[in-house]
């Protein structure tokens, strides 16, 4: 059963083909990584799945509905979250109520303004739960803009898996950090991301050889195998892309 | 605990408000707290705006002007008794029109905000103020509108024709607004709108669409400018044109800033310290407005946050007690600098001076005279340059009472 | 009736070219740095007293050169000790700041100059007829102001589009960074764009000053609606902008010169209304009555459907 299923997906910008068509299907429960060189369009794809940009052909499914061209917040609401490569926080705002925020549409809060936030102790609760996941319990009142990096990932991610989304988009989760935080950084993840779908950019191979079910391999628009990590470790045209001919016919 | 203290900030609230007129009787007191009651409300109402929805709006006096115009009108309606109800409620209908007025306004400016939104107000108020001269019937033209606010039933035997009788209705509805206005930054529309605020795309991968949000907050800024609206009308009993133009929506952009956007208590700064300029400076120069441009571009330029931010700076110092290490420096600067501001207010007043002698601090100077001229530029050369020399110690003792010490030190 | 076409028309022109003197200096300004210049129209106004104060003492032509070169070096010296350092707090606070030197420059000027009407003359050697139409005479001044709005833009858009500096700046309004990077001193071209910009706002200020008459709120008449001709032809187009500058004279010239109204409206329907209709006012407007608020209406308009304006590429 799919969660997310992409038919010939394109997008160009102005005459530049980004995406070339591409078409994948993801299993629900499943942790895919999609990996491939600089510039191949792995964030776009991101930004057409999660509705930032509206395709220029295809069709994107999501539990059976069609997503693309719908605008982010419909697209959110309908169970899909996505963190950023580059920290995407409220900055003005503490980290609790950077995480509080992502809980409200999920737990029924629409555009309330007759609930008083003080008074929710569930939601309040659940808030305080994520902190816990993520490891920022003692930084609730800090301000997130003044966070370190590695903690503001860390933040990021928080915000992502809060509503409770069956489906998580990460770009780069990783990206800037240490060995030792990667490590605790992946360990997150691979909690958070328990009974659910992953998808995740990244470019770490160890990382992605570790977490991931699935590999699928982006190069200049189009996905060109998408498999078990260790049938994607011997395909040629893989270790074509990322190391050129020479290294494939050694 | 902190729901007591808490608590006890809104009733030292109440009571200040109900106590100032205790302690300034004076028509002139009572008429400046009017005008700070209705300034209040209309700055607090911008500041759902752009301090916590990040939308600068050049218009807002659309809402404050058609509550006060429709307030007016319901004020000569009692007076003809169509209608019968206390003008006890005249601000409430104020509000009602300027919500209205914002779900229809809003319904399309809201898209986007930045710049876009900037401009959009202001077409959108200049619209309106050039339309009110038009619709002469309803806007009475460049006369206005009047109306008396004592042919309503009485309250308890007060008939309202008295300032002071005013000013407690004016009590009564600045706590509930302000009360209802720092209710709603603790809802998750309010939340949402400072989301919004700091990074609208974020704000719409968790599921809310900052268009809607936005609108939220327009309209309910609208709602509170038109009760500061229908405040005016009972206390002036007359509105013009000029309430509904570029110049009121001016001010309060001036207020809201000058108080300090990012705090609540912001605008009631502003609103206090403007109101405060604006009757008692225009008193001793004509020149105030001058004055007040020089200080709102130095405000922009050195104190992005405001008064209301530059008392917060301190907050680090006053929990950690080290406050009484910056009173020294501060008057070592202080002094300079005010001497410095006096010496060029003497010479900007000097030069409008049109009279033999004129009178300064209890001094007696004659502006005719070079050497009246050469002292003061000389006290401000000296000053100015006094001012800059000390802000070096300013500066260290700021660092030293603010740093966190390393473990075994003080 | 062909007369008050073609007067309209040409009175349309002139105040058209004005408007887009206003308005490329601001769209310069905008497309460079990303800020609406508030203030614009206030050094405009700047232009049209430094003109007088100097033509009072050495004849309109001295004028014409000292005063546009003064509001361009007072325009550089607001960016660069001013706007630049608002320009880390934020897009609102630069738009904040500008709004402050506007309402500052006006109580400046009120303190200088006073609130009345300053005298400011057009020079005798043009106080003659251009030529007479139909017994309505043009005046030659009204086509001198025609012919230096030509000259000036032709100069300007052989500068942007063929000298070095020009290719420059027209890089730095998209790419500032990669500017900066090939070494060139952009923060000295952000002050170099805005201290022309405010030039021309200035000379303007100059040229028009004896036609529009020269009072402390001559900024506010004009300061509006420059921006919403910014914002219809396109934040940061000059094509864009140029024609809706010429687009709103002519609309205005044309509203202000007809006769018609409401009245004449219903009556092709046969409807007519009482006096003592609650809407009455509505059913008396006139064009000309109307004329001042079609540039904000058409503002409204355009941001509703069109948000980008004509001729649109910079969005905020």
């Amino acid at each position: 059963m799919s969660i997310l299923s992409l038919k010939d997906v394109k997008k160009n910008f102005g005459v530049t083909e980004i995406i070339r068509g591409v078409s994948l299907d993801i299993e629900a429960g499943e942790k895919h990584a999609i990996i491939g060189p600089n510039g191949a369009g792995k964030s776009t794809l991101f930004h057409l799945i999660s509705g930032l940009y509206n395709v220029t052909a295809g069709t994107i499914d999501f539990n059976d509905e069609e997503i693309q061209n719908k605008p982010p917040y419909e697209i959110a609401r309908l169970g899909l979250a996505r963190s950023f490569q580059v920290t995407n926080i409220f900055p003005r705002m503490n980290v609790f109520e950077n995480v509080r925020c992502a809980l409200l549409w999920s737990n029924g809060y629409r555009y309330s303004f007759w609930h008083l936030l003080g008074r929710q102790a569930e939601l309040n609760d659940k808030a305080m739960h994520v902190l816990e996941q993520i490891g920022l319990r003692d930084k609730a009142l800090f301000p997130s803009g003044e966070l370190a990096y590695a903690q503001q990932r860390a933040l990021e991610l928080g915000i992502a898996i809060a509503s409770g989304a069956e489906l998580i988009m990460l770009d780069e989760p990783v990206a800037g950090m240490s060995h030792s935080e990667a490590e605790n950084a992946v360990e997150l993840i691979r909690r958070i991301t328990e009974g659910k779908t992953l998808i995740m950019v990244e470019h770490d191979m160890n990382i992605v050889f570790d977490v991931a079910d699935r590999i699928s391999v982006l190069v200049y628009g189009e996905i060109i195998a998408t498999d078990k990590p260790e049938n994607i470790r011997a395909n040629p045209k893989v270790q074509e892309a990322y190391l050129g001919e020479v290294a494939a016919s050694a | 605990m902190a729901v007591i203290k808490k608590l006890s900030v809104w009733i030292g609230y109440l009571i200040v408000l109900l106590a100032l007129p205790q302690f300034f009787d004076s028509i002139l007191a009572i008429s400046i707290f009017n005008q700070m009651a209705i300034a209040i409300v209309f700055a607090l109402s911008y500041n759902m705006l752009l301090g916590q929805g990040g939308m600068l709006s050049f218009g807002h006096a659309v809402y404050f002007g058609l509550g006060g115009f429709l307030a007016v009108h319901a004020l000569i309606l009692i007076e003809y008794e169509t209608v019968f109800f206390s003008i006890i409620f005249i601000p409430l209908i104020g509000g009602v029109i300027g919500l209205l007025a914002g779900i229809f306004i809003g319904s399309f400016s809201t898209r986007k905000a930045g710049t876009i939104f900037a401009m959009i107000s202001l077409g959108i108020g200049e619209l309106i103020a050039a339309s009110s001269l038009i619709f002469v019937d309803f806007f009475g033209g460049e006369a206005g509108v009047s109306g008396d606010r004592t042919f309503g039933p009485t309250f308890f035997g007060v008939d309202f024709a008295q300032d002071l009788e005013i000013y407690y209705v004016a009590v009564f509805w600045v706590f509930i607004a302000t009360v209802f206005m720092y209710l709603f930054t603790q809802t998750p529309a309010g939340r949402m709108a400072n989301a919004v605020r700091d990074n609208p795309e974020r704000a719409e991968f968790i599921g809310y669409s900052a268009r809607r949000v936005r609108y939220i907050s327009f309209c309910a800024s609208g709602l509170f400018a038109g009760v500061a609206g229908g405040l005016f009308a009972l206390n002036y009993e007359f509105i013009t044109e000029e309430n509904l133009n570029a110049i009121t929506s001016g001010r309060v952009l001036l207020m809201a800033y000058i108080g300090g956007l990012g705090y609540f208590i912001g605008p009631i700064v502003g609103a206090v310290v403007l109101t405060l300029m604006n009757s008692l400076l225009s008193n001793y120069s004509e020149l105030w407005m001058l004055y007040l441009g020089i200080m709102f571009v130095l405000t922009v330029m050195f104190l992005p946050r405001g008064f209301a931010g530059f008392i917060m700076m301190h907050q680090v110092a006053w929990v950690r007690g080290t406050l009484k290490q910056l009173a020294l420096p501060y008057l070592i600067t202080g002094i300079p600098a005010s001497i410095f501001a006096t010496a060029c207010i003497a010479m900007v007043e000097m030069s409008q001076s049109e009279e033999e002698f004129f009178h300064f601090l209890s001094m007696e100077l004659d502006p005719a005279a070079a050497t009246t001229w050469i002292v003061t530029i000389v006290i401000a050369a000296a000053s100015y340059y006094a001012t800059r020399r000390s802000l070096g110690q300013l500066n260290d003792a700021w660092e030293s009472a603010n740093t966190i010490p390393e473990e075994g030190e003080e | 009736m062909l007369e008050v076409f073609i007067f309209a028309t040409l009175n349309g022109l002139v105040t058209g070219l004005l408007l887009f003197m206003l308005a490329s200096g601001l769209t310069l300004i905008f497309s460079m740095m990303g800020v609406l210049n508030f203030a614009h129209a206030s050094f405009y106004m700047l232009g049209a007293y430094f003109a007088y104060s100097i033509s009072v003492s050495m004849g309109f032509w001295t004028g014409l050169i000292v005063a546009p070169l003064l509001v361009g070096i007072l325009g550089a010296l607001v960016e660069r000790y001013g706007l630049r350092r608002v320009h880390q707090s934020g897009h609102v606070a630069e738009l904040v700041f500008t709004f402050g030197m506007a309402f500052l420059i006006e109580e400046a000027i009120q303190f200088i100059w006073g609130r009345n009407t300053m005298n400011y003359q057009s020079p005798d050697l043009l106080d003659f007829p251009l030529f007479t139409l139909f017994g309505q005479e043009f005046s030659a001044y009204r086509g001198f102001m025609i012919a230096i709005s030509m000259g000036i833009f032709i100069c300007l858009y052989r500068v942007l589009t063929r000298s070095r500096v020009g290719i420059i700046i027209q890089a730095a309004i998209t790419h500032p960074n990669t500017v900066a990077n090939l070494g060139h001193n952009v923060p000295l071209v952000f002050m170099g764009v805005f201290g022309v910009g405010t030039a021309l706002a200035g000379l303007a200020g100059v040229i028009a000053g004896p036609v529009l008459t020269t009072f402390p709120g001559m900024a506010t008449v004009l300061g509006s609606i420059v921006f919403v001709i910014v914002v219809i032809g396109g934040l940061g187009s000059l094509a864009g902008a140029f024609i809706a500058s010429l687009l709103i004279g002519l609309l205005q010239s044309y509203a202000i010169a007809s006769d018609v109204g409401m009245p004449d409206l219903l009556n092709l329907f046969g409807v007519s209304f009482e006096r003592s209709h609650p809407l009455n006012d509505l059913w008396t407007m006139t064009l000309p009555q109307v004329a001042p608020i079609l540039p904000y209406l058409l503002l409204v308009l355009v941001l509703i459907f069109r948000p980008t304006g004509l001729m649109g590429k910079r969005e905020e």
